[in-house]
């Protein structure tokens, strides 16, 4: 991976074997990672994958043991002061002033970027309209509700207009319709050409940004687009339904070409290397003279989640 | 560095400050509080002291000087032995605090026109009653000496008593006034490290610290944005709390005001640096606090605060030197009593100097490494 200078056409993230360790764990460990400018890329994976750790080294917060990050074309290591007016990092923890209002809040981090009054003026009307906080301006940002914080960190972020957007799970602890209206503003950046780079711990998320990468153990296992890592899982994915999940799992594990077998809620979901037109035949046949007369076997489409836990299976 | 980043952060804290009335509180009223309460304490109960007296002249003259002594209230005859070989056994079982020896003759000294001079001993255990005691005696035998020179108008040149005062098992007095500058110095560090060590370490758990670091302020920015508003309510807190010291508790000042002005700030600098530093190291509130109360108590017992350092054991003594409050202590009862100038005291000033580079450059050096957690 060749990596260029400060040119424009630099991405907007590159990293080669960013490595860092606390004591005896190492969080992130020898990744190598591309962001384009204009993606919205999700960073994927479960609790203690690695994924705050790499977003704080990103946003020149933690600096790397071994290894390099480019942010904009800039080393986070030594050139730091070249990156923090042009990001905008948003922390998995509310980090804004809790005895401060909304709007002192929003003006404080702007005034600090070097953004001038009527800019500020301006935009932090905007956004605390656009976010639906116009009317808790004058509120002290410990008396917000969930929702409410994590939109004012966001805001925050967004008063210097950043190129690129880090967030670290932003829609963690958030009710669904404020998720879904988080994304929605998300959405509306994306389409104004801002790169944003999201930790994330739901799948669900994950279907829409532009890509993605799979963070295990401090490791990336997969990247790419969500159409690419969905169609990284071999075979067809099926249901099994109309049987005692738990039961009919444990008879389908010694059912030749049957891969993958889980409980999905109230079916049993498999992966099928043979052909589509077989699937049903095979395993209802199978099931049958296992004690199971009545079951259904429907082939269904790929999700992301099932994706990682299947990818993540023959990872080990 | 921005002067512009540098005044937003000060605006940012006074505004944060103006919020929380705990703090305020905590800053002005608490030393208020505290010095009125202390300086009662360390002034108090000093009447009635067990005194024994020895009268070996057993004269008209023994016996005014006796009871020019009692009557002050301050002191309280308990024994009157024989013989002055007495005392030790009194002294040392601390029947008696103060003995007054009035050797045989005096009477006749003082007939003659010549100074009779009388024993005042003192125990020395308690610095707090023995510097009193004396105090008292001498004020007693000027009196009695004031008395008798309006007695004989005219008559009589440098006739009177002189009091020979001999302090015995801890021979270094100070007055009772070097206790209130001593202890307007300690109560101003105490209040202004604990709300210094909680400044970052709130910053850290509220993760706005972190924020910080995504944003073009740089760490010395910061250390200035957090230290100046401190150090500027201070400012304001000395000189609340010296006046109250000097006039609530009169405390006469003999010496140089700038002397005791930089000796203060250098050392209110070093309390605030202390307690940066602390909030600078520590990952919770907690833990700032148990760093705190880890400095505390070593300041106050090695400082010579409340023991005075000449009685401690000779081992102990050298750990003195790392306490910053004993130069602190050196300067404003050298200045305060002594009347000492900025030449007599260039040592322990220029000590100060050093404690608040080190200080400062560690809590530099710690804001650079960031937050590694």
């Amino acid at each position: 991976m060749a990596i260029t200078g400060a040119s424009p056409a630099a991405p907007a993230v590159s990293t080669q074997g960013l490595t860092r360790r606390f004591g005896d764990v190492v969080a992130v460990d020898g990744v190598d990672l591309v962001v384009q400018r204009g993606a919205v890329f999700g960073l994927l994976g479960p609790d203690g994958a690695g994924k705050s750790t790499l977003i704080r080294m990103l946003a020149t917060v933690l600096l790397p043991d071994a290894g390099e990050a480019l942010v904009l074309g800039h080393s986070t290591a030594s050139e730091a002061s070249a990156i923090t007016g042009r990001i905008g990092y948003m922390s998995q923890r509310f980090s804004m002033y809790p005895d401060l209002t909304v709007a002192e809040n929003l003006d404080f981090f702007a005034t600090v970027r070097g953004v001038p009054k009527q800019v500020r003026r301006e935009r932090s009307a905007a956004l605390l309209d656009s976010m639906g906080l116009a009317e808790f301006g004058g509120r002290q940002a410990r008396h917000l509700s969930g929702g409410m914080k994590q939109k004012l960190m966001l805001a925050t972020t967004l008063m210097h207009e950043p190129e690129l957007l880090l967030l670290d799970e932003p829609t963690t602890g958030v009710d669904p319709v404020s998720r879904r209206e988080f994304w929605r503003v998300l959405a509306g950046l994306h389409r104004g050409g801002t790169t944003v780079v999201v930790a994330t711990p739901y799948m669900d998320e994950a279907e829409r940004c532009s890509a993605i990468a799979f963070l295990q153990d401090g490791r990336i296992q997969q990247q790419g687009t969500p159409e690419e890592i969905t169609a990284l899982v071999p075979g067809t994915l099926v249901e099994v339904s109309g049987a005692d999940p738990r039961a009919a799992l444990a008879a389908l594990a010694d059912l030749p070409g049957v891969g993958s077998p889980h409980v999905f809620g109230e079916v049993v979901r498999v992966l099928w290397e043979g052909s589509l037109a077989s699937v049903e035949g095979a395993i209802t046949t199978h099931l049958r003279a296992a004690g199971f007369p009545t079951v259904r076997v429907t082939p269904t489409r790929v999700d992301m989640e099932t994706a990682f836990a299947v990818l993540a299976e023959a990872g080990r | 560095m921005s002067l512009t980043r540098i005044r937003l952060l000060v605006w940012k804290e006074f505004l944060q400050l103006r919020r929380d009335p705990l703090l305020l509180r905590l800053l002005l009223l608490m030393p208020i509080i505290q010095l009125v309460g202390f300086g009662y304490v360390v002034s108090v109960d000093v009447r009635n002291l067990p005194t024994a007296v020895v009268d070996l002249d057993q004269t008209v003259v023994s016996r005014q000087l006796e009871s020019s002594f009692t009557a002050s209230g301050y002191f309280l005859v308990v024994a009157r032995p024989d013989a002055e070989t007495q005392l030790t056994s009194l002294l040392d079982t601390g029947v008696a605090k103060v003995a007054l020896v009035i050797p045989q003759g005096t009477q006749d000294l003082l007939a003659r026109g010549q100074t009779a001079p009388v024993g005042i001993v003192v125990d020395g255990s308690d610095s707090q009653i023995a510097s009193v005691g004396s105090g008292y005696a001498a004020q007693a035998i000027a009196r009695f000496n004031a008395s008798r020179t309006a007695a004989f108008t005219g008559s009589l040149q440098a006739p009177g008593i002189d009091a020979r005062t001999r302090v015995v098992f801890n021979p270094t007095l100070d007055p009772i006034n070097t206790m209130i500058p001593g202890l307007v110095a300690a109560i101003l560090m105490i209040s202004l490290m604990s709300i210094m060590s909680q400044a970052v370490v709130r910053e850290r758990e509220s993760g706005t610290l972190e924020q910080m670091f995504v944003t073009p302020i740089r760490p010395s920015e910061y250390l200035i944005g957090k230290v100046a508003p401190y150090a500027l309510l201070a400012v304001a807190q000395l000189s609340v709390v010296a006046a109250i010291g000097m006039l609530w508790f009169k405390v006469p000042f003999n010496g140089s005001v700038w002397v005791v002005f930089v000796g203060l700030a250098l050392f209110l600098l070093i309390s605030v640096g202390l307690g940066l530093l602390v909030s600078l190291i520590s990952r919770t509130r907690q833990q700032a606090q148990q760093a705190l109360v880890f400095i505390m108590i070593p300041t106050m017992v090695l400082s010579g605060f409340i023991f005075p350092i000449e009685s401690m054991p000779e081992a102990i003594q050298p750990l003195t030197y790392a306490v910053p409050l004993r130069y602190a202590l050196t300067v404003l009862r050298g200045s305060f009593v002594k009347g000492s100038g900025f030449e007599a005291l260039a040592t322990p000033l220029w000590a100060m100097v050093g404690f608040a580079i080190v200080i400062f450059g560690a809590a530099v050096i710690a804001t650079r490494r960031r937050i590694a957690e």
